[in-house]
């Protein structure tokens, strides 16, 4: 139906917030407009399913779906992307549809590089960040010295801090007579280096803060790792050389689709990449308003940003325009973008703060890549290393300090839980360890925070799927064994499923299941990664068993469990100790890179050495792919051990061994 | 120095497996060699040719293909009869097409019977093709399977939506299955391993990677084949070791050419003869990749064929 003039008032709880909006308004735009955030994977398309909620009071135009059970539609369930206001409602989001606006808060504390292995990070750079502050006391200007308030500053820059050839912003000597009166003299300035040069003597600073007094002992910087699905963000003490808050977010554009096609495409519409961009500096200002609350020191001394994420995300950041990402040949902006005022983005950090992004590589590899390669020192070591970070949209690099390529694959939001009926990220309630009994085929599940399971994060769905396959209850084609006599398995709307937790146990009140849609979409996201590893490492004439070292990165929770994942084919089959889990590589390496102007310059290299290779052009991929569709793999000699392993389990009831 | 010819250096062998029962039985695979590369490996065998009869009249066959059959096309057993002993038919493939659920919809008890009537009156091995819906390929052929206890024939298509039941079935009444796959060597490897992890023994499987009639991808179908062959014999891929079935005189048959009439497109040439090769054709391309057993229709298009296969196979004598 059309819009009309009458105004209807929708309540959203559990928000408890009120928006009032014509009658005919679309459900999924009201909450948006009033703030409230409900998951939208395919982005208010109707065919995802994540935006059920429960309509308590009032009446909606709705399409019926067969998203929605028969059963949930007496109950009052719809899709809020497909329905429409018709009278004052009051609605209530449920658990599972609700986007997290808490930041999830983490252990903080760490040092420089404390807590990755130290095989696993980047060695050889000292203490330089590219932000410092210099406190002067400078000589009162008399009649005999009577140079310009800027000349007396540089001049004391030189000889106290030694630091000459420095630009200053014109911000600087606006407020400088004032400043400089303030305290008899005394100031602290901020310098930066932008531009990075490969001889660290001819690095240019920037003057871009001038503070009365001594500040020096406060400067802080801010690291940002913005993901398609999960924005996280460090604040790190450049005096101390310290993280002081972690934290991490939803990034506010799920709303608007799970992945970035969906999302170029959204911001094709009228004005659908202003609010793109909007969606994602609130959830940037939501994480720093969270990390300053944590620290309690200010925002004000706050003097740089390294931001690091794949070409469609930092695009949208800044307000460029993606859309020749998508179309072939697939053509970002710009590779290296020079720094831009946080500021002006609406980011709320003073006005001196600059943004450094981290190069890209081309339009589906990018600087968050560069950051997790700088981070982890890939380009410093002589070992053949494969770096995989896993998420949305996996990245792969094969190489070490002579040469780098590296590859996209499309893996889709499985492993962060999207596409997966019960599916979440990485929070408290999710379902990240599973074992299963390989005689009564009951589940043991155990959540992040332990507490009452809410749903599956991406750690959890390999965990299940190869304990699934270990006790035979799903083949390794990934269909479940029907002949077994548990009540755990049972024909589902989407086929056949396996409750992990029955309604009772559960924060949702509703029975937590995996399908056999589930298990699909994440032996499709594996083997996108796999068969991507594989092509890439072929590529360059060399197997994965000639791998010296296997880095792995991705949003997934406290850990990734290294021989389930290659129990379902996710890495390869060698020898365990050549894994390394680094968690989120790109944060690290936008927090070393914040700490040493050395990394900074690396970044622009390592960028510039990466041979990308595009899998749409490569005939090999799809054969690779179809062969990885398999648990763990249709070729066995691609997973020996794995198989000799599956072979040697004990039958379980009903069926015969797995074929070797 | 002498020029001395390069050779394929083979590692594997196709599995050897018996259709049938009794004296009539037939054994396929053996090869140690490409298709007819007799100068590099060996060909035990020819690869075997088996003549289609159908469960019920055909009502849309060109005038080329349904002329041998006179008479005999309501009675699948003549039918099977008459291939034996007219045309010398080794094996006899009966097309379950009554069952499509889309069509006559003949239930599974019906068919089993004339399955029963079929294989108890004729003695060379049997396959039985059914629809390729899955529900019902389920319930027909277990049914088959079990009426026809012990006289291994061949079932299918088996794929993976129904691989466990009928194979199940298969399994427990001593037959043959079809491991059916939509072109493609992954598919059909992974078809495999599921058969062998149900337990359906190596010896009780014959690959069936879908081929289609010259000018309908047969280029496609040739190449997966190809790739079969090299795994299996030069890799040592023991789930690609398999003999080969070709289910291709349906698919020759159905295409629009050979229903041409001769008069309406006279530049195509004798419409009988046209069907004719076009099935001579297409069963040599899928011979020449790696096919073990041909099903086909025509009895002229069978004798060029198995004219090729002795050529082919003479300068070995020589």
């Amino acid at each position: 139906m059309a819009k009309t003039d009458k105004r209807l008032r929708v309540h959203f709880s559990p928000d408890n917030i009120d928006i009032t909006v014509r009658e005919g308004e679309g459900l999924l735009k009201a909450a948006m407009a009033a703030g409230v955030h409900i998951n939208a994977a395919c982005g208010g398309n109707g065919v995802c399913g994540t935006c059920k909620v429960l309509i308590k009071k009032g009446q909606v135009e709705s399409t019926r779906t067969e998203k929605i059970s028969e059963e949930e539609y007496e109950q009052g369930f719809r899709l809020a992307c497909q329905s429409r206001v018709l009278t004052d409602l009051v609605v209530d989001i449920p658990v599972e549809s609700r986007l997290e606006t808490a930041v999830l808060s983490r252990e903080t504390g760490m040092v420089a590089g404390g807590v990755e292995p130290a095989e696993a990070i980047a060695t050889g750079w000292s203490f330089n960040p590219p932000l410092n502050k210099c406190y002067i006391e400078l000589p009162l200007p008399t009649l005999k010295d009577n140079i310009s308030d800027l000349s007396r500053l540089l001049r004391g820059l030189k000889r106290r801090c030694n630091i000459s050839n420095v630009s200053v912003d014109f911000e600087v000597v606006r407020k400088l007579p004032q400043v400089l009166r303030k305290k008899d003299w005394q100031v602290t300035t901020t310098t930066l280096v932008k531009a990075v040069k490969t001889k660290a003597d001819r690095r240019k600073p920037t003057m871009i803060n001038i503070e009365p007094g001594n500040t020096s002992q406060k400067y802080y910087s801010l690291v940002f790792d913005i993901g398609t699905t999960t924005i996280c963000g460090q604040l790190l003490d450049l005096n101390r050389g310290k993280v002081i808050a972690e934290g991490m977010a939803y990034n506010g554009q799920i709303g608007y689709g799970a992945d970035v096609i969906t999302r170029i495409a959204y911001s094709q519409t009228p004005g659908g990449l202003k609010k793109l961009q909007q969606a994602v500096v609130s959830t940037v200002n939501q994480v720093i308003d969270e990390l300053f609350a944590q620290s309690q020191s200010s925002v004000e001394y706050v003097g740089h940003m390294i931001i690091a994420g794949n070409t469609t995300m930092t695009d949208i950041l800044l307000g460029l325009d993606p859309k020749y990402i998508r179309l072939a040949p697939y053509t970002p902006a710009a590779s290296f973008i020079p720094p831009v005022k946080a500021n002006s983005l609406g980011i709320r950090v003073g006005k001196h703060v600059y943004l450094f992004v981290f190069p890209s590589v081309a339009s589906y590899v990018g600087g968050d890549i560069v950051s997790g390669i700088v981070g982890v020192g890939v380009h410093q070591r002589k070992k053949l290393t494969l770096y995989m970070d896993i998420g949305t949209n996996g990245e792969i690099v094969v190489g070490n300090s002579d040469w780098m390529v590296t590859t996209a694959c499309s893996a889709g939001p499985a492993f962060e839980g999207g596409g997966i009926k019960h599916g979440m990220i990485a929070a408290t309630g999710a379902i990240e360890d599973f074992e299963i009994s390989p005689s009564s085929l009951e589940p043991e599940v155990h959540t992040i925070g332990g507490t009452k399971p809410r749903g599956i994060c991406g750690s959890g769905l390999i965990n299940i799927i190869a304990g699934l396959l270990e006790a035979r209850v799903i083949g390794q084609n990934g269909k479940f064994n029907t002949d077994l006599t548990t009540k755990r398995i049972r024909r589902g709307r989407d086929g056949y499923e396996y409750v992990l937790s029955w309604a009772h146990e559960t924060q949702t009140g509703r029975d937590i299941v995996i399908t056999e849609v589930d298990i699909d979409n994440l032996i499709r996201a594996k083997a996108a990664m796999y068969a991507g590893c594989q092509t890439l490492t072929k590529s360059v004439g060399v197997s994965c068993f000639n791998l010296e070292q296997v880095i792995i990165a991705g949003a997934f929770g406290s850990h990734i469990d290294i021989e389930k994942s290659i129990t379902i084919g996710l890495l390869p089959d060698i020898p365990r100790d050549r894994f390394i889990f680094v968690g989120n590589g790109s944060l690290t390496g936008a927090r070393l890179t914040s700490f040493s102007t050395d990394l900074l310059d690396d970044a622009r290299k390592v960028a510039a050495m990466m041979t990308n290779l595009e899998l749409s052009e490569r005939a090999d991929f799809m054969n690779n792919y179809v062969a990885a569709l398999f648990l763990p793999h249709t070729h066995a000699g691609e997973f020996p051990n794995v198989t000799e392993r599956l072979a040697e389990l004990p039958d379980s009831k009903s069926g015969r061994g797995l074929n070797t | 120095m002498t020029f001395e010819i390069p050779k394929t250096q083979y590692s594997g062998q196709i599995r050897e497996i018996t259709l049938g029962t009794g004296n009539k039985a037939i054994t396929v695979g053996g090869e140690t060699g490409y298709p007819f590369y007799l100068f590099e490996g060996e060909m035990p065998r020819l690869p075997q040719i088996a003549m289609e009869v159908y469960d019920a009249p055909p009502d849309e066959w060109a005038p080329a293909a349904l002329e041998p059959f006179l008479g005999v096309t309501n009675d699948p057993v003549a039918w099977a009869q008459k291939c034996i002993n007219d045309y010398g038919a080794e094996m006899i493939c009966l097309q379950l097409l009554s069952t499509d659920p889309n069509g006559l919809d003949r239930s599974a008890d019906e068919a089993a019977q004339v399955v029963k009537r079929v294989a108890d009156a004729i003695s060379v091995p049997l396959i039985v093709w059914g629809t390729a819906n899955h529900e019902k390929d389920t319930e027909v052929l277990r049914q088959v399977a079990e009426v026809c206890q012990g006289k291994n024939l061949i079932i299918g298509p088996v794929e993976e939506g129904d691989h466990k039941k009928i194979g199940a079935s298969a399994i427990a009444y001593g037959h043959t299955v079809i491991a059916s796959t939509p072109i493609d060597i992954n598919l059909a490897k992974q078809l495999n391993i599921l058969l062998g992890n149900l337990g359906v023994p190596d010896e009780k499987i014959i690959v069936d990677p879908t081929v289609s009639g010259i000018g309908y991808g047969i280029e496609y179908c040739y190449s997966v084949m190809e790739r079969m062959r090299m795994a299996g014999l030069t890799q040592q891929d023991d789930k690609l070791q398999f003999p080969i079935i070709c289910n291709i005189a349906k698919e020759v048959w159905k295409t629009k050419e050979v229903h041409i009439p001769t008069e309406e497109d006279p530049a195509l040439g004798d419409a009988k003869k046209r069907g004719i090769l076009m099935e001579a054709m297409s069963a040599t391309v899928v011979l020449l990749a790696g096919g073990d057993v041909v099903i086909m229709r025509h009895p002229e298009a069978i004798r060029l064929v198995r004219e090729m296969m002795a050529e082919l196979t003479a300068s070995q004598s020589n």
